[in-house]
């Protein structure tokens, strides 16, 4: 598969690679697919001759690793504590029940995925959401609504793809 | 480039770059930080350079590209130096005016310019800008001048200058001596001295040794670090070059985090061109020191920030903490001596190595050497990076640099040091920011976030919103706080939430939680494995400390004073009225055009719609989310109110007839006020037969004798009144508690509960000779002179002394009496502290009310027994004392004379004292009730309203009526006479009105309730405040936000 190879390739760049280069290439891999697929933490176990277990068990430890597919409109709401003071839980909690979605997930359409974060690090522009790494600064739940919903109007108005 | 093989050859580099700098040309640097990219720099950057060219003026300007500047609140900013005018928030389309104006027509771009709160006034310079000019700028100096992507710009400013001195002309051991010491500490939390910490690595055995720099700023909240490396990344290494040469360690990690891709970006850049320029790899400067250098990326965990997880994460596992020892200056990374340090850190070394130990141990405080960066967020005006000396009062940061708190809130406490940190209470705001002091209060510098927080910030909310991070981020290795933080969340959880039963054995578990917090935090703290754990309860002990009656309120009386854990709120106005009137729902049906339904909302909890839609003081709107959170403005309830009161014939409400199978019996109460009245309606609507005893000869109390005409129209209020009365209330005026009857009368006279609702009606006097004087009349008798019986008492120039409602309100109806030439307040504190409300103090102003703020009398000039002046002398407020407040005190030599023909005195009022003898006092002298109950210290006899508040709201006291009528018909029914408290959610499903799309999209400001031309208001009673047109309420309602749709589901 077309993927598949990707991956290889990707991890083929790390020769001669010792178990301290399994983060970074746990990171490569899923900057390469989006996310880690089970062939992929396979391939890896294989190439660092670690078990696949312990691939694992490294890769659901840290919060970056996503074991999901992104949604094509991949939304990142910061759950900081300025966030969190100027009100980023009522934001969360409104694009939840709009897009149906738990954070960590992809929506069905695979249109959007939602992901929180301990803080990006934008403390100042609070409550902050990024989508597809773009920023937006002070975002109320009728803003990160509106956002959402131009999306999907860009999207609308695209040509459907080919299917 | 060719490698400096020699110290020389560096200096030789930076000589030919000084000779090429001309520090006159003409640069425009842009702030390319994060904060200021997300709001469009980079687009501004391209329409800069555009418009430069476009003018022709390529040649002679630079645009340039620097890093963090860190006022982000304003970004995107821009610096056009050598004059450095100042210039904020520029958007890409500003960008050839900017240009133009400024450097073709030598002339400012004034809307450009940072406006400054405070003065009024515009600021043109960098430096004049209250944010910068209260800072000390050491590790951030650069940071606005930088290109960070460029080697040679950092050594034209005298970069790597400190390597090569530490290289060519101090052994290693001198290097620790003198990081030692200039006193240096650890920027990252604890705060441990970083020499003896290198010393320690130094000295262990072995060639192969590790620095490591932290740069997982883990702590939510903070980002300074990425700041620092994203503006100066040089600063950073050239920190860790000299670090490993004094520790004699051969190999450098940075361990950052995968969330900040522009400061790997810049570190990554950063080492490639010292390795070019031979300041890293082998044999650096020809001094046979060698130093490897790699980028680890972290993941995306909390727990990496405690060393030896770093460590792990570095190896390739779990982020997992080990027990020290042995510590990582003996078994670090890879088993080898490792030194690991923060970002900051790192960046003071070259500062110290360059400028010598003492000039940095010159900054600070005593035990706290140089500056610290501080990551200044949350609710503050001025967000962004503050860089002060160790020892700057968090009231020097919070009020002066960053502006105070918006919209006029109060500061409530900031948190420091992110989840394992504390909160400092705003009686603590002048605690000097340094390791000790944060440290006795519970808090830690940690790596310098400070979130502040008003008093719309719940701390219960907060404790939880940090156990649910650690508890998240935990990594599982240990039992205590592996399991030890969830239950504390839940135990959290569980008092931000209603149950389904509030009593009982729920109530009790719920009380046993609260009690086993703070044991359970304990036990955590002394048994946890690492950093993280043992520091995990730090918020909710913290807050427990400082905040414990929040966390009662949220345990006895399910309430959230801050009006924020969703749960116990529901929709905000109605959790903030006292008599609970359910808001949102009228404001719904006003939204639907639904008129009579909405009446009968405002009416079914408050039996004084008429009175309270013109006079409430409307904490709803104070707490509306349209205002708050929504960026925007409140709901102007109150004009919606009384839209529907003026609208809606009183009888469209007909109230629910007494319940069956209950005991009647006869109450009396006394006094016809919003308390009394309400009390007594509620009473004979139960089925009691009720006598209410007003001593004047009309009832209404406060409403009447106090509130003048013009706020309230009379006969709207006689109607209300009228309205309230049925068969089983029987109102007596003109009987006077004392004179024509007592309350051992009363009882004796067969009545089962007497309430007593007397009011505040003493007015307190000045304790100055001559008060006596004919001309200085008390304000309530000034009032009730003119409301009730029509006497105008004032004449001449007439003076006020007093600042609060009843002080303006006898200040506009001197006014409005014949014979009076001029009306002058007097009020000791500044015009601010005024307790009047504000859209009187204006109305009153724009009426003609001059106010003498900051002034208290000294003494009462009377001749032939009638009053000709008053001397006064001139206050000014003092430093802040414990409390925050600002105290006035008098200027000596200050004291001037007012000639005055009449002087109300109107500076508080107090219960009169005669009438409640035998009962038990207050130490404010007013009457004692047990606030649930409502019992005074006699059996029997109730009170409530202004006779055991004080001077209140009228709000207020219809809400103590409710309640004093619930417990009376308790009591005549031989219940306890306690409730339990209930959590108010809302219920009733309001169907959202009619599409936007249809009417077009709703108003996006709020609506500006008319007023009575001025001209028409002189000389007469009529009411000032108009009601708003039907298009404007439907608008109005329209912007409501809904919060009570959360809660309900369509039938």
């Amino acid at each position: 598969m077309e993927q598949a190879s990707k991956v290889q390739q990707v991890i083929d760049r790390f020769e001669r690679a010792g178990r301290d280069s399994l983060i970074p290439i746990l990171q490569a891999v899923q900057h390469e697919q989006g996310y880690l697929s089970e062939d992929a933490v396979a391939s890896i176990s294989r190439h660092l001759a670690i078990p696949a277990s312990k691939v694992y068990g490294v890769a659901t430890f840290y919060n970056q690793f996503r074991f999901q597919p992104k949604g094509k409109y991949h939304i990142l709401i910061c759950r900081g504590t300025a966030c969190h003071v100027k009100g980023s839980a009522k934001v969360l909690d409104a694009i939840r029940k709009h897009l149906k979605v738990e954070p960590g997930r992809t929506t069905r359409d695979k249109l959007f995925s939602l992901e929180t974060v301990a803080c990006m690090g934008a403390c100042a522009l609070s409550p902050v959401l990024c989508i597809n790494d773009e920023f937006h600064a002070k975002v109320s739940p009728a803003k990160a609504i509106k956002l959402i919903e131009a999306c999907r109007e860009l999207e609308a108005a695209r040509p459907a793809a080919t299917a | 480039m060719k490698p400096f093989l020699h110290a020389e050859d560096l200096e030789r580099h930076r000589e030919s770059l000084v000779a090429a700098y001309d520090p006159d040309r003409v640069r425009i640097t842009v702030c390319g930080g994060t904060g200021c990219n997300a709001q469009g720099s980079v687009k501004l950057v391209a329409a800069l350079r555009d418009a430069v060219g476009r003018h022709g003026l390529a040649a002679d300007v630079e645009v340039k590209v620097t890093g963090c500047h860190g006022f982000c609140e304003k970004g995107p900013i821009v610096v056009v130096r050598p004059a450095n005018v100042f210039y904020v928030q520029v958007k890409a389309e500003d960008a050839d005016e900017l240009v133009r104006v400024t450097l073709k027509d030598n002339a400012i771009v004034e809307r450009l310019l940072y406006h400054d709160p405070a003065s009024g006034t515009r600021v043109v310079h960098e430096q004049d800008v209250p944010f910068y000019a209260k800072q000390t700028r050491v590790i951030l100096a650069e940071n606005g001048h930088l290109d960070p992507t460029s080697i040679d710009d950092y050594i034209l400013r005298g970069g790597y200058s400190a390597l090569a001195k530490a290289l060519t002309a101090m052994r290693p051991e001198d290097v620790i001596a003198e990081v030692k010491q200039a006193g240096l500490r650890g920027r990252g939390g604890a705060g441990f001295p970083t020499g003896v910490k290198w010393e320690l690595c130094r000295k262990q055995p072995g060639a192969d040794k590790y620095v490591i720099c932290n740069a997982d700023e883990g702590d939510p909240g903070a980002y300074m670090n990425r700041s620092e490396i994203e503006g100066n990344p040089h600063l950073i290494l050239e920190g860790m070059i000299i670090g490993a040469y004094a520790i004699g360690a051969r190999h450098a990690y940075i361990y950052c985090r995968a969330e900040y891709p522009l400061a790997i970006e810049q570190l990554t850049r950063g080492i490639a061109q010292a390795r070019e320029c031979g300041l890293l790899g082998e044999d650096i400067l020809g001094s046979g020191f060698s130093l490897d250098f790699v980028i680890k990326q972290g993941a995306g965990a909390f727990v990496c920030g405690e060393e030896t997880a770093l460590m792990h994460s570095i190896e390739g596992k779990r982020g997992m903490p080990t027990p020290r020892p042995p510590f990582p200056a003996q078994s670090g990374v890879f088993g080898k001596p490792s030194n690991i340090n923060n970002v900051e850190t790192w960046a003071n070394v070259p500062l110290i190595v360059n400028r010598g130990a003492a000039w940095f141990s010159g900054i600070g405080s005593e035990k706290s050497k140089g500056t610290k960066v501080f990551s200044l967020v949350g609710c503050v005006n001025n967000t962004g990076l503050v860089e002060v000396p160790f020892g700057t009062s968090v009231r020097t940061i919070v009020e002066d640099i960053g502006g105070g708190t918006p919209r006029g809130r109060k500061f409530k406490a900031a948190q420091m040091g992110g989840p394992s940190g504390g909160c400092i209470p705003a009686a603590a705001i002048d605690t000097p920011v340094d390791y000790e002091s944060l440290q006795a209060l519970g808090a830690i510098v940690g790596s310098g976030g400070m979130v502040v927080m008003d008093d719309s910030t719940c701390m219960v909310d907060l404790a939880k919103y940090f156990m649910e991070f650690i508890q998240s981020e935990s990594c599982g290795k240990c039992i205590p706080c592996r399991e030890g933080t969830r239950r504390m969340k839940e135990i959290l959880d569980a008092l931000t939430r209603p149950r389904r039963k509030e009593g009982g054995v729920d109530a009790l578990l719920r009380m046993q939680g609260l009690m086993q917090l703070e044991e359970l935090a304990e036990t955590i703290k002394t048994t946890a494995l690492c950093g993280l754990g043992q520091t995990a309860p730090n918020p909710v002990l913290s807050t427990l400390r400082f905040f414990r009656d929040e966390y009662e309120a949220h345990l006895y009386d399910r309430q959230c004073p801050a009006g924020s854990c969703k749960e116990l709120v529901g929709a905000p106005c109605q959790n903030a009225c006292p008599a609970g009137t359910e808001v949102w729902r009228y404001v719904a049906h006003v939204a639907r055009g639904e008129y009579n339904d909405a009446f009968r909302v405002i009416r079914d909890a408050n039996p004084f719609p008429s009175a309270c839609a013109r006079v409430c003081h409307h904490p709803c709107e104070k707490s509306c989310r349209a205002g708050a959170s929504g960026g925007g403005e409140p709901i102007a309830i109150r004009s919606l109110k009384r839209f529907v009161v003026d609208r809606v014939p009183a009888s469209t409400y007909r109230p629910l007839a007494r319940r069956p199978g209950t005991k009647s019996a006869r109450v009396a109460v006394v006094g016809a006020g919003p308390a009394g009245l309400t009390a007594a309606h509620q009473l004979s609507l139960l089925g009691h037969r009720v006598t209410v005893f007003e001593r004047e000869a009309v009832p209404g109390g406060m409403l009447v004798g106090a509130i003048p005409a013009y706020r309230l129209p009379r006969e709207r209020l006689s109607a209300e009144i009228e309205e309230l009365l049925n068969d089983n209330l029987d109102l007596r005026t003109g009987a006077a508690l004392g004179r024509d009857f007592t309350v051992d009368g009363l009882l004796a006279d067969g009545y089962k509960a007497v309430y007593l609702a007397l009011g505040s009606h003493q007015s307190k006097t000045l304790d100055l000779p001559g008060e006596d004087a004919a001309g200085v009349i008390p304000g309530i008798r000034f009032l009730k002179a003119y409301n009730l019986h029509g006497e105008g008492l004032a004449r001449g120039r007439v003076g006020i002394v007093g600042g609060g409602n009843s002080a303006m309100d006898a200040a506009r109806v001197a006014l409005r009496q014949p014979g009076v030439e001029s009306v002058t307040m007097f009020y000791r504190r500044s015009r601010e502290e005024m307790p009047a409300y504000a859209e009187e103090i204006e109305a009153g102003l724009a009426e003609g009310v001059a106010i003498e703020e900051l002034v208290a009398p000294l003494a009462v000039h009377t001749k032939d027994g009638r009053l000709v002046g008053v001397r006064f002398q001139r206050n000014r407020l003092s430093e802040p004392d414990a409390s925050g407040r600002r105290k006035p005190e008098p200027i000596p030599g200050s004291e001037f004379d007012a000639p005055l023909d009449t002087l109300i005195v109107a500076i508080s009022e107090a219960p009169e004292a005669g009438l409640l003898d035998g009962l038990k006092l207050t130490k404010w002298g007013t009457l004692a009730a047990n606030p649930e109950s409502c019992l005074t210290s006699r059996p029997g006899v109730f009170a409530g309203g202004d006779v055991t508040t004080g001077p209140s709201t009228v709000i207020g006291a219809i809400a103590a009526g409710k309640r004093a009528a619930m417990m009376i018909d308790r009591y005549v029914n031989g219940k306890l006479l306690r409730v339990l408290p209930k959590v108010k959610l809302p219920s009733v499903f309001v169907a959202p009105a009619g599409d936007a799309d249809d009417e077009g999209a709703p108003p996006a400001e709020r609506v500006r309730t008319p007023h009575l031309p001025l001209a028409a208001r002189v000389g007469n009673f009529d009411e000032v405040e108009l009601c708003i047109s039907e298009a404007d309420a439907c608008g109005e309602a329209h912007r409501c936000m809904r919060c009570d749709l959360e809660f309900t589901q369509p039938v």
